[in-house]
Protein backbone atom coordinates (compact mmCIF):
# COMPACT_ATOMS: atom_id res chain seq x y z
CA UNK A 1 0.00 0.00 0.00
CA UNK A 2 2.54 2.42 0.62
CA UNK A 3 4.78 1.58 -1.84
CA UNK A 4 2.04 2.07 -3.92
CA UNK A 5 1.12 5.60 -2.84
CA UNK A 6 5.43 6.47 -3.11
CA UNK A 7 4.95 5.28 -6.79
CA UNK A 8 1.94 7.42 -7.66
CA UNK A 9 3.87 10.29 -5.84
CA UNK A 10 6.76 9.25 -7.90
CA UNK A 11 4.86 9.53 -11.30
CA UNK A 12 3.14 12.60 -10.29
CA UNK A 13 6.84 13.99 -9.89
CA UNK A 14 7.90 12.98 -13.10
CA UNK A 15 5.52 14.70 -15.02
CA UNK A 16 8.05 17.21 -15.87
CA UNK A 17 11.16 17.65 -18.43
CA UNK A 18 11.00 14.43 -20.36
CA UNK A 19 13.63 16.02 -22.76
CA UNK A 20 16.43 15.62 -19.95
CA UNK A 21 16.95 12.19 -20.28
CA UNK A 22 16.14 11.59 -23.68
CA UNK A 23 18.93 11.48 -25.41
CA UNK A 24 18.07 14.65 -27.81
CA UNK A 25 20.43 16.65 -30.57
CA UNK A 26 24.52 17.80 -29.07
CA UNK A 27 22.99 21.17 -30.28
CA UNK A 28 20.21 21.43 -27.30
CA UNK A 29 21.15 23.73 -24.55
CA UNK A 30 19.24 24.24 -21.24
CA UNK A 31 20.07 27.83 -20.37
CA UNK A 32 17.20 30.46 -19.36
CA UNK A 33 19.74 33.11 -20.77
CA UNK A 34 21.71 32.21 -23.36
CA UNK A 35 23.51 35.69 -23.93
CA UNK A 36 26.05 34.77 -21.19
CA UNK A 37 27.99 32.35 -23.65
CA UNK A 38 28.78 34.81 -26.48
CA UNK A 39 30.95 32.40 -28.28
CA UNK A 40 30.25 29.08 -29.49
CA UNK A 41 32.92 26.56 -28.39
CA UNK A 42 33.64 24.12 -31.27
CA UNK A 43 31.14 20.60 -31.44
CA UNK A 44 32.98 17.56 -29.33
CA UNK A 45 34.38 15.57 -32.04
CA UNK A 46 32.72 12.29 -33.48
CA UNK A 47 34.20 9.48 -32.44
CA UNK A 48 36.10 7.57 -35.31
CA UNK A 49 34.21 5.01 -37.38
CA UNK A 50 33.70 1.56 -36.05
CA UNK A 51 35.78 -0.38 -38.92
CA UNK A 52 38.78 1.74 -37.72
CA UNK A 53 38.79 0.92 -34.37
CA UNK A 54 40.50 -2.70 -32.82
CA UNK A 55 38.22 -3.17 -29.77
CA UNK A 56 39.69 -5.02 -26.87
CA UNK A 57 37.95 -5.83 -23.02
CA UNK A 58 40.97 -6.63 -20.74
CA UNK A 59 39.64 -9.82 -18.94
CA UNK A 60 41.44 -12.97 -18.12
CA UNK A 61 41.05 -15.91 -20.33
CA UNK A 62 39.29 -18.94 -18.96
CA UNK A 63 35.51 -19.33 -18.13
CA UNK A 64 32.79 -16.25 -17.56
CA UNK A 65 29.30 -15.80 -17.59
CA UNK A 66 27.62 -17.03 -14.78
CA UNK A 67 30.77 -18.30 -13.29
CA UNK A 68 32.94 -15.76 -12.33
CA UNK A 69 32.18 -12.22 -11.31
CA UNK A 70 35.02 -10.22 -12.53
CA UNK A 71 34.36 -6.33 -11.71
CA UNK A 72 37.48 -5.71 -14.51
CA UNK A 73 35.22 -3.32 -16.72
CA UNK A 74 38.04 -1.74 -18.78
CA UNK A 75 37.83 -1.42 -22.46
CA UNK A 76 40.67 -0.44 -24.96
CA UNK A 77 40.46 0.82 -28.19
CA UNK A 78 43.17 0.92 -30.53
CA UNK A 79 43.10 3.55 -33.38
CA UNK A 80 44.79 1.67 -36.87
CA UNK A 81 45.15 4.33 -39.08
CA UNK A 82 47.34 6.41 -36.05
CA UNK A 83 47.84 3.74 -33.47
CA UNK A 84 46.37 5.60 -30.55
CA UNK A 85 45.41 3.22 -28.20
CA UNK A 86 43.16 4.47 -25.43
CA UNK A 87 42.60 2.44 -22.07
CA UNK A 88 39.68 3.20 -19.89
CA UNK A 89 38.04 1.87 -16.59
CA UNK A 90 36.16 4.89 -15.31
CA UNK A 91 32.77 3.24 -14.46
CA UNK A 92 31.99 0.03 -13.11
CA UNK A 93 29.85 -0.60 -16.42
CA UNK A 94 31.20 -2.00 -19.84
CA UNK A 95 29.14 -0.04 -21.67
CA UNK A 96 29.34 3.25 -20.47
CA UNK A 97 33.19 2.45 -20.53
CA UNK A 98 32.84 1.88 -24.44
CA UNK A 99 31.18 5.24 -24.51
CA UNK A 100 33.75 7.03 -22.66
CA UNK A 101 36.73 5.26 -24.13
CA UNK A 102 35.59 6.36 -27.53
CA UNK A 103 35.11 10.50 -26.76
CA UNK A 104 38.54 10.10 -25.00
CA UNK A 105 39.78 8.58 -28.51
CA UNK A 106 37.58 11.26 -30.77
CA UNK A 107 39.49 14.40 -28.92
CA UNK A 108 43.00 12.56 -29.28
CA UNK A 109 42.74 12.23 -33.05
CA UNK A 110 41.10 15.69 -33.06
CA UNK A 111 44.48 16.72 -31.12
CA UNK A 112 46.59 14.28 -33.67
CA UNK A 113 44.71 16.10 -37.09
CA UNK A 114 43.62 19.54 -35.98
CA UNK A 115 46.33 20.57 -33.46
CA UNK A 116 46.29 24.33 -32.65
CA UNK A 117 42.34 24.38 -34.51
CA UNK A 118 41.22 21.28 -32.42
CA UNK A 119 38.73 21.69 -29.42
CA UNK A 120 41.27 20.82 -26.79
CA UNK A 121 43.63 23.69 -27.94
CA UNK A 122 40.58 26.06 -28.33
CA UNK A 123 39.48 25.22 -24.95
CA UNK A 124 42.92 25.77 -24.06
CA UNK A 125 43.28 29.07 -25.34
CA UNK A 126 40.07 30.31 -24.01
CA UNK A 127 40.57 29.24 -20.51
CA UNK A 128 44.31 30.83 -20.58
CA UNK A 129 42.03 34.18 -21.83
CA UNK A 130 40.14 33.87 -19.35
CA UNK A 131 42.86 33.05 -16.42
CA UNK A 132 44.82 35.43 -17.41
CA UNK A 133 42.17 38.62 -17.14
CA UNK A 134 41.17 37.27 -13.81
CA UNK A 135 44.94 37.56 -13.01
CA UNK A 136 45.39 41.06 -14.51
CA UNK A 137 41.86 42.30 -13.00
CA UNK A 138 43.21 41.00 -9.62
CA UNK A 139 46.39 42.82 -9.76
CA UNK A 140 44.54 45.64 -10.67
CA UNK A 141 42.19 45.54 -7.83
CA UNK A 142 44.79 44.68 -4.92
CA UNK A 143 47.25 47.34 -6.31
CA UNK A 144 44.42 49.79 -6.35
CA UNK A 145 43.45 48.86 -2.77
CA UNK A 146 47.02 48.88 -1.39
CA UNK A 147 47.53 52.56 -2.54
CA UNK A 148 44.05 53.61 -0.76
CA UNK A 149 45.82 51.87 2.12
CA UNK A 150 48.74 53.77 1.90
CA UNK A 151 46.96 56.72 1.39
CA UNK A 152 44.50 55.98 4.30
CA UNK A 153 48.45 55.31 6.38
CA UNK A 154 49.49 58.66 5.46
CA UNK A 155 46.62 60.67 6.90
CA UNK A 156 46.44 59.97 10.25
CA UNK A 157 50.04 60.38 10.43
CA UNK A 158 49.42 64.43 8.61
CA UNK A 159 46.54 64.79 11.35
CA UNK A 160 48.57 63.55 13.90
CA UNK A 161 51.63 66.42 12.56
CA UNK A 162 48.89 69.22 11.95
CA UNK A 163 47.68 68.15 16.08
CA UNK A 164 51.34 68.49 17.01
CA UNK A 165 51.53 71.64 14.45
CA UNK A 166 50.21 74.24 16.63
CA UNK A 167 53.31 73.85 18.74
CA UNK A 168 54.98 75.34 15.93
CA UNK A 169 58.09 72.20 14.74
CA UNK A 170 56.38 69.92 12.71
CA UNK A 171 57.60 70.37 9.19
CA UNK A 172 54.35 71.33 7.72
CA UNK A 173 54.72 74.37 9.83
CA UNK A 174 58.40 74.13 8.25
CA UNK A 175 57.13 73.81 4.78
CA UNK A 176 54.71 76.24 5.25
CA UNK A 177 57.30 78.37 6.53
CA UNK A 178 59.73 77.97 3.64
CA UNK A 179 57.44 78.75 1.32
CA UNK A 180 56.14 82.00 3.30
CA UNK A 181 58.75 83.33 4.86
CA UNK A 182 57.24 85.66 6.94
CA UNK B 1 45.14 -19.54 -6.14
CA UNK B 2 48.95 -18.89 -6.52
CA UNK B 3 50.31 -17.16 -3.46
CA UNK B 4 51.22 -13.27 -3.51
CA UNK B 5 54.46 -11.83 -2.60
CA UNK B 6 54.24 -9.86 1.07
CA UNK B 7 56.03 -7.33 -0.89
CA UNK B 8 52.89 -6.68 -2.60
CA UNK B 9 50.80 -5.78 0.65
CA UNK B 10 53.93 -3.69 1.52
CA UNK B 11 53.42 -1.70 -1.86
CA UNK B 12 49.54 -1.72 -1.36
CA UNK B 13 49.77 0.46 1.87
CA UNK B 14 52.04 2.19 1.13
CA UNK B 15 50.69 3.41 -2.10
CA UNK B 16 46.75 2.96 -1.91
CA UNK B 17 45.62 2.90 1.77
CA UNK B 18 45.81 1.52 4.83
CA UNK B 19 42.54 -0.39 3.42
CA UNK B 20 44.53 -1.79 0.19
CA UNK B 21 46.29 -4.60 2.05
CA UNK B 22 43.13 -6.50 2.84
CA UNK B 23 41.64 -5.69 -0.23
CA UNK B 24 44.38 -7.41 -2.08
CA UNK B 25 43.76 -10.66 -0.99
CA UNK B 26 40.12 -10.76 -3.02
CA UNK B 27 41.45 -8.04 -6.32
CA UNK B 28 44.64 -9.91 -6.59
CA UNK B 29 46.42 -7.05 -7.89
CA UNK B 30 47.40 -3.44 -7.40
CA UNK B 31 45.13 -1.82 -10.17
CA UNK B 32 42.13 -3.49 -9.58
CA UNK B 33 42.16 -2.70 -5.84
CA UNK B 34 42.89 1.03 -6.90
CA UNK B 35 39.60 0.23 -8.83
CA UNK B 36 37.97 -0.72 -6.40
CA UNK B 37 38.66 1.68 -3.69
CA UNK B 38 38.00 4.15 -6.02
CA UNK B 39 34.43 3.06 -6.69
CA UNK B 40 33.77 2.61 -2.98
CA UNK B 41 34.60 6.31 -2.26
CA UNK B 42 32.84 7.39 -5.07
CA UNK B 43 30.01 5.08 -4.02
CA UNK B 44 30.43 6.85 -0.97
CA UNK B 45 30.20 10.09 -1.69
CA UNK B 46 27.07 9.80 -4.04
CA UNK B 47 25.10 8.14 -1.17
CA UNK B 48 24.14 9.95 1.76
CA UNK B 49 24.62 8.24 5.03
CA UNK B 50 24.53 8.62 8.83
CA UNK B 51 27.91 6.90 9.28
CA UNK B 52 30.29 8.93 9.09
CA UNK B 53 32.45 8.56 5.50
CA UNK B 54 35.86 7.02 6.42
CA UNK B 55 33.90 4.49 8.70
CA UNK B 56 32.00 3.38 5.94
CA UNK B 57 34.90 3.13 3.88
CA UNK B 58 36.33 0.49 6.49
CA UNK B 59 33.15 -1.24 6.47
CA UNK B 60 32.62 -1.60 2.61
CA UNK B 61 36.52 -2.73 2.21
CA UNK B 62 35.91 -5.17 5.25
CA UNK B 63 33.39 -6.68 3.57
CA UNK B 64 34.87 -7.09 -0.17
CA UNK B 65 38.17 -8.31 1.98
CA UNK B 66 35.87 -11.47 3.09
CA UNK B 67 35.32 -12.15 -0.23
CA UNK B 68 31.93 -10.59 -0.86
CA UNK B 69 30.79 -9.57 -4.43
CA UNK B 70 32.02 -6.00 -4.74
CA UNK B 71 27.91 -5.27 -6.16
CA UNK B 72 26.32 -7.06 -2.87
CA UNK B 73 28.98 -4.28 -0.72
CA UNK B 74 28.02 -1.76 -2.66
CA UNK B 75 24.42 -2.59 -3.49
CA UNK B 76 23.98 -1.73 -6.78
CA UNK B 77 25.54 -3.09 -10.51
CA UNK B 78 25.62 -0.54 -13.47
CA UNK B 79 23.33 -3.00 -17.05
CA UNK B 80 23.08 -0.80 -20.40
CA UNK B 81 21.39 2.61 -19.18
CA UNK B 82 20.01 1.25 -15.91
CA UNK B 83 21.27 0.99 -12.56
CA UNK B 84 20.41 -2.24 -10.91
CA UNK B 85 20.35 -2.99 -7.82
CA UNK B 86 21.54 -6.53 -6.02
CA UNK B 87 20.76 -8.11 -2.68
CA UNK B 88 21.86 -11.13 -1.66
CA UNK B 89 19.73 -13.97 -2.78
CA UNK B 90 19.84 -12.79 -6.47
CA UNK B 91 22.41 -13.50 -9.08
CA UNK B 92 24.19 -10.27 -9.89
CA UNK B 93 24.19 -9.32 -14.13
CA UNK B 94 27.13 -9.97 -15.93
CA UNK B 95 29.02 -7.75 -17.95
CA UNK B 96 28.36 -10.67 -20.81
CA UNK B 97 24.45 -10.53 -20.63
CA UNK B 98 24.76 -6.97 -20.79
CA UNK B 99 26.73 -6.97 -24.00
CA UNK B 100 24.09 -9.70 -25.64
CA UNK B 101 20.87 -7.59 -24.41
CA UNK B 102 22.05 -5.02 -25.87
CA UNK B 103 22.81 -6.14 -29.22
CA UNK B 104 18.99 -7.84 -29.05
CA UNK B 105 17.06 -4.51 -28.08
CA UNK B 106 19.50 -3.21 -31.55
CA UNK B 107 17.98 -6.03 -33.33
CA UNK B 108 14.44 -5.86 -32.02
CA UNK B 109 14.51 -2.05 -32.77
CA UNK B 110 15.82 -2.08 -36.39
CA UNK B 111 13.07 -4.77 -37.04
CA UNK B 112 10.65 -2.41 -35.79
CA UNK B 113 11.66 0.68 -37.58
CA UNK B 114 11.95 -1.73 -41.03
CA UNK B 115 7.96 -3.34 -41.01
CA UNK B 116 5.94 -0.20 -39.14
CA UNK B 117 2.57 -2.46 -39.25
CA UNK B 118 4.11 -4.79 -36.68
CA UNK B 119 3.00 -2.44 -33.85
CA UNK B 120 2.72 -4.81 -30.63
CA UNK B 121 6.00 -6.15 -29.13
CA UNK B 122 5.86 -8.86 -26.34
CA UNK B 123 8.56 -10.01 -24.47
CA UNK B 124 9.38 -13.10 -22.33
CA UNK B 125 11.90 -12.78 -20.01
CA UNK B 126 12.58 -16.33 -17.90
CA UNK B 127 14.87 -16.59 -15.24
CA UNK B 128 14.58 -12.93 -14.60
CA UNK B 129 16.63 -12.41 -11.47
CA UNK B 130 17.19 -8.76 -11.34
CA UNK B 131 14.90 -8.31 -13.94
CA UNK B 132 18.13 -6.77 -15.83
CA UNK B 133 17.29 -8.31 -19.44
CA UNK B 134 13.79 -7.08 -19.01
CA UNK B 135 14.07 -3.88 -18.07
CA UNK B 136 16.89 -3.15 -20.47
CA UNK B 137 14.86 -4.51 -23.28
CA UNK B 138 11.99 -2.31 -22.31
CA UNK B 139 14.07 0.61 -21.91
CA UNK B 140 15.61 0.75 -25.67
CA UNK B 141 12.44 -0.53 -26.95
CA UNK B 142 9.98 2.41 -24.90
CA UNK B 143 10.71 4.87 -27.45
CA UNK B 144 9.53 3.76 -30.64
CA UNK B 145 7.02 1.01 -29.83
CA UNK B 146 3.99 2.36 -29.40
CA UNK B 147 2.53 -1.01 -27.53
CA UNK B 148 5.01 -2.96 -25.52
CA UNK B 149 4.74 -6.01 -23.56
CA UNK B 150 7.18 -7.09 -21.44
CA UNK B 151 7.26 -9.50 -18.89
CA UNK B 152 9.51 -11.38 -16.28
CA UNK B 153 9.39 -14.72 -14.69
CA UNK B 154 11.33 -15.81 -11.69
CA UNK B 155 10.79 -18.92 -9.57
CA UNK B 156 12.28 -16.88 -6.18
CA UNK B 157 9.87 -14.75 -4.36
CA UNK B 158 13.36 -12.47 -3.71
CA UNK B 159 13.87 -12.21 -6.97
CA UNK B 160 10.53 -10.80 -8.24
CA UNK B 161 10.48 -8.43 -5.29
CA UNK B 162 13.69 -6.99 -5.97
CA UNK B 163 13.31 -7.18 -9.82
CA UNK B 164 9.72 -4.82 -9.09
CA UNK B 165 12.08 -2.57 -6.51
CA UNK B 166 14.44 -2.31 -9.68
CA UNK B 167 11.66 -1.28 -11.94
CA UNK B 168 10.52 1.72 -9.30
CA UNK B 169 14.45 2.78 -8.55
CA UNK B 170 15.32 3.58 -12.16
CA UNK B 171 12.23 5.04 -12.54
CA UNK B 172 12.91 7.65 -9.79
CA UNK B 173 16.53 7.92 -11.42
CA UNK B 174 14.82 8.90 -14.61
CA UNK B 175 15.79 6.03 -16.33
CA UNK B 176 13.10 4.43 -17.45
CA UNK B 177 9.76 6.25 -18.89
CA UNK B 178 6.58 5.91 -16.73
CA UNK B 179 5.25 2.65 -18.27
CA UNK B 180 1.56 4.12 -19.78
CA UNK B 181 -0.72 1.93 -18.27
CA UNK B 182 -3.74 0.02 -21.29
CA UNK B 183 -6.30 2.53 -21.27
CA UNK B 184 -9.74 2.40 -23.32
CA UNK B 185 -7.89 2.44 -26.65
CA UNK B 186 -5.41 0.23 -26.15
CA UNK B 187 -3.31 1.57 -29.13
CA UNK B 188 -0.99 3.12 -26.73
CA UNK B 189 0.34 1.15 -23.94
CA UNK B 190 3.35 0.12 -22.46
CA UNK B 191 3.76 -2.32 -19.43
CA UNK B 192 6.31 -4.48 -17.60
CA UNK B 193 5.86 -7.13 -15.09
CA UNK B 194 7.15 -8.94 -13.01
CA UNK B 195 5.69 -12.53 -11.47
CA UNK B 196 6.44 -15.59 -9.55
CA UNK B 197 6.09 -18.89 -11.49
CA UNK B 198 7.65 -22.33 -11.71
CA UNK B 199 8.84 -22.63 -15.76
CA UNK B 200 8.44 -26.34 -15.00
CA UNK B 201 5.01 -26.73 -13.60
CA UNK B 202 2.21 -27.67 -16.01
CA UNK B 203 0.14 -24.73 -15.41
CA UNK B 204 2.57 -22.57 -16.21
CA UNK B 205 2.25 -23.16 -20.46
CA UNK B 206 -1.13 -23.53 -20.12
CA UNK B 207 -1.62 -19.51 -18.65
CA UNK B 208 1.09 -18.07 -20.66
CA UNK B 209 -1.30 -19.80 -23.73
CA UNK B 210 -4.14 -18.11 -21.99
CA UNK B 211 -2.30 -14.82 -22.30
CA UNK B 212 -1.41 -15.38 -25.35
CA UNK B 213 -5.38 -16.05 -26.86
CA UNK B 214 -6.43 -13.36 -24.57
CA UNK B 215 -4.60 -10.72 -26.42
CA UNK B 216 -5.35 -12.48 -29.81
CA UNK B 217 -8.48 -11.95 -29.31
CA UNK B 218 -8.45 -8.29 -27.92
CA UNK B 219 -5.97 -7.24 -30.83
CA UNK B 220 -8.07 -9.56 -33.74
CA UNK B 221 -5.10 -10.94 -35.51
CA UNK B 222 -2.27 -13.41 -35.02
CA UNK B 223 -0.19 -12.49 -31.76
CA UNK B 224 2.86 -14.26 -31.54
CA UNK B 225 5.83 -13.47 -28.88
CA UNK B 226 8.08 -11.49 -30.24
CA UNK B 227 11.43 -12.69 -28.01
CA UNK B 228 11.57 -15.66 -25.65
CA UNK B 229 14.75 -14.49 -23.46
CA UNK B 230 16.38 -16.45 -20.71
CA UNK B 231 19.88 -16.66 -18.89
CA UNK B 232 18.62 -20.06 -16.61
CA UNK B 233 20.98 -21.45 -14.63
CA UNK B 234 23.37 -23.77 -16.40
CA UNK B 235 26.36 -25.20 -14.30
CA UNK B 236 27.17 -28.47 -13.39
CA UNK B 237 27.41 -30.25 -10.31
CA UNK B 238 30.95 -30.69 -10.84
CA UNK B 239 31.69 -27.71 -12.75
CA UNK B 240 30.11 -25.48 -9.35
CA UNK B 241 32.85 -26.82 -7.14
CA UNK B 242 35.58 -26.40 -9.70
CA UNK B 243 35.35 -23.58 -12.04
CA UNK B 244 33.52 -21.12 -10.24
CA UNK B 245 35.08 -18.28 -8.33
CA UNK B 246 34.91 -18.03 -5.00
CA UNK B 247 32.82 -14.86 -4.62
CA UNK B 248 29.85 -16.80 -6.34
CA UNK B 249 30.35 -19.90 -4.87
CA UNK B 250 30.31 -18.50 -1.17
CA UNK B 251 28.10 -15.90 -2.07
CA UNK B 252 26.04 -16.31 -5.14
CA UNK B 253 22.31 -18.37 -4.48
CA UNK B 254 23.05 -21.70 -5.77
CA UNK B 255 19.50 -21.99 -7.41
CA UNK B 256 20.45 -19.49 -9.83
CA UNK B 257 23.60 -21.24 -10.97
CA UNK B 258 23.20 -24.86 -10.58
CA UNK B 259 19.73 -26.65 -12.19
CA UNK B 260 17.92 -29.23 -9.58
CA UNK B 261 14.55 -30.48 -10.22
CA UNK B 262 12.74 -29.67 -7.18
CA UNK B 263 9.56 -31.72 -8.04
CA UNK B 264 10.81 -35.17 -7.38
CA UNK B 265 11.28 -38.23 -9.54
CA UNK B 266 8.44 -37.42 -11.82
CA UNK B 267 10.21 -34.29 -13.76
CA UNK B 268 13.39 -35.98 -13.05
CA UNK B 269 12.00 -38.55 -15.78
CA UNK B 270 10.15 -36.25 -18.12
CA UNK B 271 12.88 -33.85 -18.68
CA UNK B 272 16.23 -36.39 -18.43
CA UNK B 273 15.37 -38.19 -21.20
CA UNK B 274 18.97 -38.45 -22.73
CA UNK B 275 19.97 -35.04 -21.02
CA UNK B 276 22.85 -33.95 -18.94
CA UNK B 277 21.27 -32.36 -15.57
CA UNK B 278 22.92 -28.81 -16.74
CA UNK B 279 20.95 -29.17 -19.66
CA UNK B 280 17.46 -29.90 -17.97
CA UNK B 281 16.47 -25.82 -18.27
CA UNK B 282 16.68 -25.83 -22.11
CA UNK B 283 15.07 -28.64 -22.97
CA UNK B 284 11.71 -27.32 -20.85
CA UNK B 285 12.71 -23.47 -22.43
CA UNK B 286 12.83 -25.35 -26.57
CA UNK B 287 9.46 -27.03 -24.99
CA UNK B 288 8.39 -23.59 -24.28
CA UNK B 289 9.61 -22.05 -27.85
CA UNK B 290 7.52 -24.94 -29.46
CA UNK B 291 4.28 -24.65 -27.67
CA UNK B 292 4.54 -20.55 -28.00
CA UNK B 293 6.04 -20.01 -31.22
CA UNK B 294 7.92 -16.91 -30.08
CA UNK B 295 9.80 -15.17 -33.13
CA UNK B 296 13.31 -14.96 -31.70
CA UNK B 297 14.55 -16.88 -29.03
CA UNK B 298 17.71 -16.54 -27.12
CA UNK B 299 19.25 -18.66 -24.21
CA UNK B 300 22.17 -18.32 -22.33
CA UNK B 301 25.02 -21.00 -22.14
CA UNK B 302 28.03 -21.73 -20.49
CA UNK B 303 30.40 -21.88 -23.47
CA UNK B 304 30.81 -22.92 -26.80
CA UNK B 305 30.38 -27.01 -25.92
CA UNK B 306 26.75 -26.51 -24.01
CA UNK B 307 25.72 -24.44 -26.99
CA UNK B 308 26.34 -26.93 -29.73
CA UNK B 309 24.43 -29.45 -27.62
CA UNK B 310 21.26 -27.11 -27.34
CA UNK B 311 21.58 -26.89 -31.08
CA UNK B 312 21.76 -30.51 -31.22
CA UNK B 313 18.68 -30.60 -29.11
CA UNK B 314 17.11 -28.32 -31.66
CA UNK B 315 17.60 -30.59 -34.31
CA UNK B 316 16.52 -33.51 -32.80
CA UNK B 317 12.92 -32.59 -32.21
CA UNK B 318 11.35 -32.17 -36.13
CA UNK B 319 8.73 -29.31 -35.18
CA UNK B 320 11.25 -27.20 -33.56
CA UNK B 321 13.90 -27.77 -36.46
CA UNK B 322 11.59 -26.13 -38.58
CA UNK B 323 10.58 -23.63 -36.97
CA UNK B 324 13.94 -22.48 -36.36
CA UNK B 325 15.90 -22.73 -39.26
CA UNK B 326 18.06 -19.70 -38.45
CA UNK B 327 19.93 -20.63 -35.60
CA UNK B 328 23.37 -18.64 -34.53
CA UNK B 329 25.75 -18.93 -31.34
CA UNK B 330 26.53 -15.69 -29.84
CA UNK B 331 30.71 -15.27 -28.21
CA UNK B 332 30.96 -12.77 -25.33
CA UNK B 333 31.01 -9.67 -27.80
CA UNK B 334 28.60 -9.88 -30.65
CA UNK B 335 29.28 -7.36 -31.94
CA UNK B 336 31.69 -8.33 -34.71
CA UNK B 337 31.03 -10.07 -37.68
CA UNK B 338 29.94 -14.08 -38.95
CA UNK B 339 31.92 -17.29 -38.72
CA UNK B 340 30.02 -20.28 -40.58
CA UNK B 341 30.16 -23.65 -38.88
CA UNK B 342 28.45 -27.45 -39.16
CA UNK B 343 27.19 -28.88 -36.02
CA UNK B 344 25.86 -32.39 -37.00
CA UNK B 345 24.19 -31.80 -40.39
CA UNK B 346 23.31 -28.49 -39.45
CA UNK B 347 24.93 -25.38 -40.62
CA UNK B 348 25.10 -22.60 -38.23
CA UNK B 349 26.71 -18.84 -37.41
CA UNK B 350 28.87 -17.49 -34.68
CA UNK B 351 28.72 -14.59 -34.01
CA UNK B 352 31.92 -11.83 -32.19
CA UNK B 353 35.16 -12.98 -30.15
CA UNK B 354 35.26 -14.93 -26.85
CA UNK B 355 33.54 -17.68 -25.30
CA UNK B 356 30.69 -18.89 -26.52
CA UNK B 357 27.63 -17.46 -24.84
CA UNK B 358 24.21 -17.98 -25.86
CA UNK B 359 22.06 -19.58 -28.59
CA UNK B 360 20.51 -17.10 -30.59
CA UNK B 361 17.34 -18.48 -32.78
CA UNK B 362 15.03 -16.92 -35.36
CA UNK B 363 11.68 -18.08 -37.09
CA UNK B 364 11.92 -18.47 -41.15
CA UNK B 365 9.56 -15.69 -41.72
CA UNK B 366 11.42 -13.14 -39.47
Amino acid sequence: MLRAFGRLLGVQRRNGPWSLFNSAGPAQRFTTCPELRHKQMPQRPKPPPEDEIEESFLKGSGPGGQKINKTNSAVQLKHKPTGIVIKCQATRSRDQNRKIARDLLAAKVDILVNGDKSRAAILEVTKKKKADSAAKKRRRKYRSLEEEAEAAKIEPQIEAESGTGAAGTGPKQILHDEVYPL
Amino acid sequence: MPRLPPSLFWQARQALSPLAAPLLRVCRDLPSTANELRWMREHIAVTPSLIPPKLRLWQFAERRARGEPLQYVLGTQPFGDLEIKCRPGVLIPRPETEAYTIELGRILLSSHTNNPKTKLITILDLCTGTGCIALQLFRQLQASATLLRVQGIDISPHAVSLARTNLSHNLNLNNLLVPRPPTEEANQSQTIRFTQADIFSPSFLTTQQQQQQQQQQQNQDQVDLDLLVSNPPYISQPGFARDTARSVRNHEPRLALVPELRGGSDDATQFNKGVLPEDIFYARLLDIAKTLRPKRVLLEVASMEQGSRVVDMLTQDDDTAKLYPHVEIWRDCPHAEFQRQTIGDREIRIRGSGEGRSVYLCRADM
